[in-house]
Protein backbone atom coordinates (compact mmCIF):
# COMPACT_ATOMS: atom_id res chain seq x y z
CA UNK A 1 0.00 0.00 0.00
CA UNK A 2 1.47 3.58 -1.10
CA UNK A 3 2.13 5.72 2.03
CA UNK A 4 2.25 9.61 1.93
CA UNK A 5 3.81 11.70 4.33
CA UNK A 6 1.08 14.89 4.86
CA UNK A 7 2.73 16.19 7.72
CA UNK A 8 3.70 19.65 8.65
CA UNK A 9 1.85 20.83 5.51
CA UNK A 10 -0.30 23.34 5.59
CA UNK A 11 -3.90 23.21 5.03
CA UNK A 12 -5.60 22.28 2.79
CA UNK A 13 -2.34 20.80 1.08
CA UNK A 14 -2.96 17.50 2.81
CA UNK A 15 -6.55 17.17 1.60
CA UNK A 16 -5.12 17.83 -1.65
CA UNK A 17 -2.42 15.26 -1.92
CA UNK A 18 -4.95 12.39 -0.85
CA UNK A 19 -6.74 13.19 -3.42
CA UNK A 20 -4.04 13.32 -6.23
CA UNK A 21 -3.13 9.67 -5.09
CA UNK A 22 -6.51 8.25 -4.76
CA UNK A 23 -7.43 9.16 -8.31
CA UNK A 24 -4.40 6.85 -9.03
CA UNK A 25 -4.84 4.09 -6.30
CA UNK A 26 -7.98 2.79 -4.61
CA UNK A 27 -5.91 2.35 -1.15
CA UNK A 28 -3.51 4.68 0.50
CA UNK A 29 -1.91 5.41 3.70
CA UNK A 30 -1.48 8.95 4.74
CA UNK A 31 0.53 10.37 7.66
CA UNK A 32 -0.99 13.28 8.97
CA UNK A 33 -0.86 15.80 12.22
CA UNK A 34 -3.51 15.97 14.60
CA UNK A 35 -6.35 18.13 14.37
CA UNK A 36 -7.70 20.03 11.57
CA UNK A 37 -5.21 18.16 8.98
CA UNK A 38 -6.58 14.47 10.11
CA UNK A 39 -10.39 15.89 10.15
CA UNK A 40 -10.68 17.22 7.05
CA UNK A 41 -8.53 13.80 5.29
CA UNK A 42 -10.87 11.46 6.99
CA UNK A 43 -13.82 13.50 6.36
CA UNK A 44 -12.88 13.89 2.39
CA UNK A 45 -12.20 10.32 2.03
CA UNK A 46 -15.55 9.15 4.09
CA UNK A 47 -17.39 11.31 1.87
CA UNK A 48 -15.94 9.87 -1.27
CA UNK A 49 -17.62 6.47 -0.33
CA UNK A 50 -14.09 5.06 1.31
CA UNK A 51 -12.94 3.21 4.38
CA UNK A 52 -11.36 5.16 7.14
CA UNK A 53 -9.33 3.75 9.68
CA UNK A 54 -7.43 5.98 12.14
CA UNK A 55 -4.82 5.02 14.56
CA UNK A 56 -2.07 7.06 16.41
CA UNK A 57 1.73 6.19 15.30
CA UNK A 58 5.03 6.23 17.09
CA UNK A 59 5.81 9.92 16.24
CA UNK A 60 2.79 11.19 17.65
CA UNK A 61 1.29 12.08 14.30
CA UNK A 62 -1.68 9.88 12.58
CA UNK A 63 -1.29 7.17 10.24
CA UNK A 64 -5.04 7.29 8.09
CA UNK A 65 -5.71 3.81 6.00
CA UNK A 66 -8.29 4.54 3.53
CA UNK A 67 -9.40 1.64 1.70
CA UNK A 68 -12.24 1.53 -0.95
CA UNK A 69 -15.48 0.16 0.67
CA UNK A 70 -17.04 -2.45 -2.18
CA UNK A 71 -20.17 -2.59 0.37
CA UNK A 72 -20.64 1.61 0.03
CA UNK A 73 -22.98 2.70 -2.31
CA UNK A 74 -22.35 5.92 -4.51
CA UNK A 75 -20.36 8.35 -2.77
CA UNK A 76 -21.88 10.58 -0.87
CA UNK A 77 -20.53 13.75 -2.68
CA UNK A 78 -22.21 12.86 -5.76
CA UNK A 79 -25.18 11.41 -4.14
CA UNK A 80 -26.34 14.66 -3.28
CA UNK A 81 -30.39 15.84 -2.63
CA UNK A 82 -31.53 18.05 -5.75
CA UNK A 83 -32.60 20.45 -2.82
CA UNK A 84 -29.04 21.28 -1.18
CA UNK A 85 -28.79 24.36 -0.31
CA UNK A 86 -25.51 25.55 1.25
CA UNK A 87 -26.12 28.87 3.27
CA UNK A 88 -22.57 30.71 3.12
CA UNK A 89 -22.14 32.71 6.38
CA UNK A 90 -18.40 35.60 5.76
CA UNK A 91 -19.58 37.53 8.73
CA UNK A 92 -20.62 37.46 12.26
CA UNK A 93 -23.40 40.67 11.06
CA UNK A 94 -26.28 40.65 9.34
CA UNK A 95 -25.70 43.79 6.21
CA UNK A 96 -24.42 47.18 6.70
CA UNK A 97 -24.93 49.39 9.22
CA UNK A 98 -24.42 49.55 13.44
CA UNK A 99 -22.58 46.88 14.49
CA UNK A 100 -24.83 46.27 17.48
CA UNK A 101 -27.78 45.47 15.05
CA UNK A 102 -26.03 43.51 12.92
CA UNK A 103 -24.94 40.81 15.57
CA UNK A 104 -28.62 40.91 16.62
CA UNK A 105 -29.63 40.15 12.81
CA UNK A 106 -27.17 37.40 12.98
CA UNK A 107 -28.37 36.03 16.19
CA UNK A 108 -31.33 36.10 15.27
CA UNK A 109 -31.19 34.97 11.98
CA UNK A 110 -29.72 31.72 13.14
CA UNK A 111 -32.12 31.04 15.86
CA UNK A 112 -35.46 31.60 13.69
CA UNK A 113 -33.60 28.46 11.00
CA UNK A 114 -34.95 26.53 13.92
CA UNK A 115 -38.23 27.25 13.33
CA UNK A 116 -37.78 26.88 9.32
CA UNK A 117 -39.40 23.71 7.30
CA UNK A 118 -36.55 24.19 4.78
CA UNK A 119 -33.63 23.90 6.30
CA UNK A 120 -29.97 24.40 4.16
CA UNK A 121 -28.13 21.00 3.82
CA UNK A 122 -24.56 22.83 5.27
CA UNK A 123 -23.98 26.12 6.64
CA UNK A 124 -20.53 27.13 5.75
CA UNK A 125 -18.86 29.72 7.91
CA UNK A 126 -15.96 31.70 6.96
CA UNK A 127 -14.13 35.44 8.03
CA UNK A 128 -15.29 36.74 11.20
CA UNK A 129 -18.13 34.20 10.65
CA UNK A 130 -15.90 31.62 12.89
CA UNK A 131 -17.44 34.07 15.98
CA UNK A 132 -20.63 32.48 15.78
CA UNK A 133 -19.13 28.61 16.16
CA UNK A 134 -16.82 29.41 18.42
CA UNK A 135 -16.99 29.82 22.88
CA UNK A 136 -18.78 33.06 23.73
CA UNK A 137 -21.11 32.66 20.42
CA UNK A 138 -24.49 33.52 21.42
CA UNK A 139 -25.72 31.53 18.56
CA UNK A 140 -24.08 28.39 19.79
CA UNK A 141 -27.55 26.95 21.36
CA UNK A 142 -29.39 27.15 18.16
CA UNK A 143 -26.34 25.85 15.83
CA UNK A 144 -25.84 22.56 17.74
CA UNK A 145 -29.39 21.90 17.17
CA UNK A 146 -29.06 22.38 13.62
CA UNK A 147 -26.20 20.26 13.80
CA UNK A 148 -28.36 17.79 15.41
CA UNK A 149 -30.77 17.89 13.00
CA UNK A 150 -28.52 17.06 10.66
CA UNK A 151 -27.47 20.41 9.35
CA UNK A 152 -23.69 19.63 8.59
CA UNK A 153 -21.77 23.09 10.64
CA UNK A 154 -18.61 23.82 9.01
CA UNK A 155 -16.08 26.54 10.29
CA UNK A 156 -13.01 27.80 7.51
CA UNK A 157 -10.21 26.53 9.48
CA UNK A 158 -7.69 28.81 7.91
CA UNK A 159 -9.86 31.50 9.26
CA UNK A 160 -10.29 29.59 12.75
CA UNK A 161 -6.23 30.02 13.06
CA UNK A 162 -5.98 33.70 12.05
CA UNK A 163 -8.26 34.89 14.46
CA UNK A 164 -6.47 32.17 17.06
CA UNK A 165 -9.49 30.74 17.74
CA UNK A 166 -8.48 27.26 16.78
CA UNK A 167 -9.56 25.21 20.07
CA UNK A 168 -12.26 27.18 20.90
CA UNK A 169 -14.91 25.91 18.30
CA UNK A 170 -17.87 24.53 19.87
CA UNK A 171 -19.55 23.25 16.82
CA UNK A 172 -19.36 21.50 13.42
CA UNK A 173 -15.96 20.48 12.17
CA UNK A 174 -13.06 22.07 10.40
CA UNK A 175 -13.02 22.50 6.91
CA UNK A 176 -10.51 23.37 4.27
CA UNK A 177 -10.74 25.73 1.21
CA UNK A 178 -11.03 22.86 -1.05
CA UNK A 179 -14.55 21.48 0.90
CA UNK A 180 -15.62 24.44 0.74
CA UNK A 181 -15.31 25.00 -3.01
CA UNK A 182 -16.50 21.72 -4.03
CA UNK A 183 -19.48 22.36 -1.18
CA UNK A 184 -19.75 26.14 -3.11
CA UNK A 185 -19.95 24.16 -6.70
CA UNK A 186 -22.15 21.72 -5.99
CA UNK A 187 -24.86 22.97 -4.24
CA UNK A 188 -28.19 23.70 -6.45
CA UNK A 189 -28.44 26.59 -4.49
CA UNK A 190 -25.68 28.86 -2.51
CA UNK A 191 -26.99 31.76 0.02
CA UNK A 192 -24.32 34.07 0.86
CA UNK A 193 -25.04 36.22 4.16
CA UNK B 1 -34.77 27.02 22.08
CA UNK B 2 -37.93 27.74 24.50
CA UNK B 3 -37.91 25.12 27.10
CA UNK B 4 -40.36 24.37 29.96
CA UNK B 5 -40.48 27.27 32.71
CA UNK B 6 -38.45 29.53 30.79
CA UNK B 7 -40.08 32.65 31.00
CA UNK B 8 -39.63 35.27 28.33
CA UNK B 9 -39.63 39.30 28.89
CA UNK B 10 -41.29 40.60 25.21
CA UNK B 11 -40.29 44.02 24.53
CA UNK B 12 -41.75 46.89 22.02
CA UNK B 13 -38.40 48.27 20.86
CA UNK B 14 -35.20 47.15 19.11
CA UNK B 15 -33.69 49.58 20.80
CA UNK B 16 -34.80 48.81 24.65
CA UNK B 17 -34.61 45.07 23.93
CA UNK B 18 -30.66 45.59 22.99
CA UNK B 19 -30.22 48.35 25.62
CA UNK B 20 -31.71 45.96 28.12
CA UNK B 21 -29.45 43.11 26.93
CA UNK B 22 -26.55 45.19 27.46
CA UNK B 23 -27.10 45.87 31.10
CA UNK B 24 -28.34 42.54 32.04
CA UNK B 25 -25.38 41.07 30.11
CA UNK B 26 -23.30 43.31 32.13
CA UNK B 27 -24.32 42.20 35.54
CA UNK B 28 -23.68 38.48 34.60
CA UNK B 29 -26.99 37.27 34.19
CA UNK B 30 -27.46 34.08 32.24
CA UNK B 31 -29.87 35.36 29.43
CA UNK B 32 -30.62 35.04 25.97
CA UNK B 33 -31.99 37.63 23.68
CA UNK B 34 -34.03 35.33 20.83
CA UNK B 35 -36.56 36.00 17.70
CA UNK B 36 -39.75 36.03 20.00
CA UNK B 37 -42.17 33.10 18.60
CA UNK B 38 -44.42 33.97 15.81
CA UNK B 39 -47.03 32.59 18.70
CA UNK B 40 -46.40 36.57 21.02
CA UNK B 41 -47.52 39.18 18.96
CA UNK B 42 -44.68 41.72 19.30
CA UNK B 43 -43.73 45.15 17.53
CA UNK B 44 -39.90 44.56 17.50
CA UNK B 45 -39.83 40.54 17.55
CA UNK B 46 -37.45 40.28 20.05
CA UNK B 47 -37.69 38.67 23.67
CA UNK B 48 -35.22 37.76 26.33
CA UNK B 49 -35.17 34.15 27.23
CA UNK B 50 -34.51 33.23 31.33
CA UNK B 51 -35.00 31.19 34.05
CA UNK B 52 -37.44 31.88 36.74
CA UNK B 53 -34.93 31.78 39.35
CA UNK B 54 -33.33 35.23 38.24
CA UNK B 55 -36.97 36.32 37.22
CA UNK B 56 -36.73 38.67 40.48
CA UNK B 57 -33.59 40.25 39.70
CA UNK B 58 -34.21 40.78 36.35
CA UNK B 59 -37.73 42.68 36.83
CA UNK B 60 -35.41 44.70 39.36
CA UNK B 61 -32.70 45.70 37.12
CA UNK B 62 -34.95 46.63 34.28
CA UNK B 63 -37.57 48.77 36.43
CA UNK B 64 -34.64 50.34 37.80
CA UNK B 65 -33.24 51.53 34.20
CA UNK B 66 -36.63 52.09 32.89
CA UNK B 67 -36.75 49.52 30.76
CA UNK B 68 -39.50 47.46 31.80
CA UNK B 69 -41.18 45.12 28.98
CA UNK B 70 -44.51 44.84 27.33
CA UNK B 71 -44.87 41.57 29.15
CA UNK B 72 -43.36 38.31 30.50
CA UNK B 73 -44.31 35.07 29.63
CA UNK B 74 -43.99 31.80 30.64
CA UNK B 75 -43.78 28.70 28.29
CA UNK B 76 -45.86 25.98 30.56
CA UNK B 77 -47.04 22.54 28.98
CA UNK B 78 -46.84 23.52 25.41
CA UNK B 79 -48.44 27.22 25.83
CA UNK B 80 -47.23 30.75 26.65
CA UNK B 81 -48.64 32.18 30.03
CA UNK B 82 -48.52 35.72 30.84
CA UNK B 83 -47.23 35.97 34.40
CA UNK B 84 -46.54 39.88 34.09
CA UNK B 85 -48.17 43.08 31.99
CA UNK B 86 -46.85 46.26 31.86
CA UNK B 87 -49.66 48.01 33.50
CA UNK B 88 -48.22 51.53 31.32
CA UNK B 89 -48.62 49.82 27.60
CA UNK B 90 -51.97 49.85 26.61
Amino acid sequence: MKCIDCRNMACPAPVISVKKALEEQGELQVLLDNGAPRENVARFARNRGFLVSEEQDETEGWALTITSDKNAEKPRVSNRLSNDRVLLITSNRLGEGPEELGSLLMKTFIHTLLETSDQPASILFLNSGIYLTTEGSEALEALEKLNDMGVEILSCGLCLDFFERKDKLRVGNTTNMLTTAENLLRATQVITL
Amino acid sequence: MIEEGHLLAVFNSAHRVMKAENILKAMNLPILIIPAPSKLQTDCGMAIRFSEDILDRIMEVLASEKLLPEFVTRYEGGQFVRVWTNSSHP
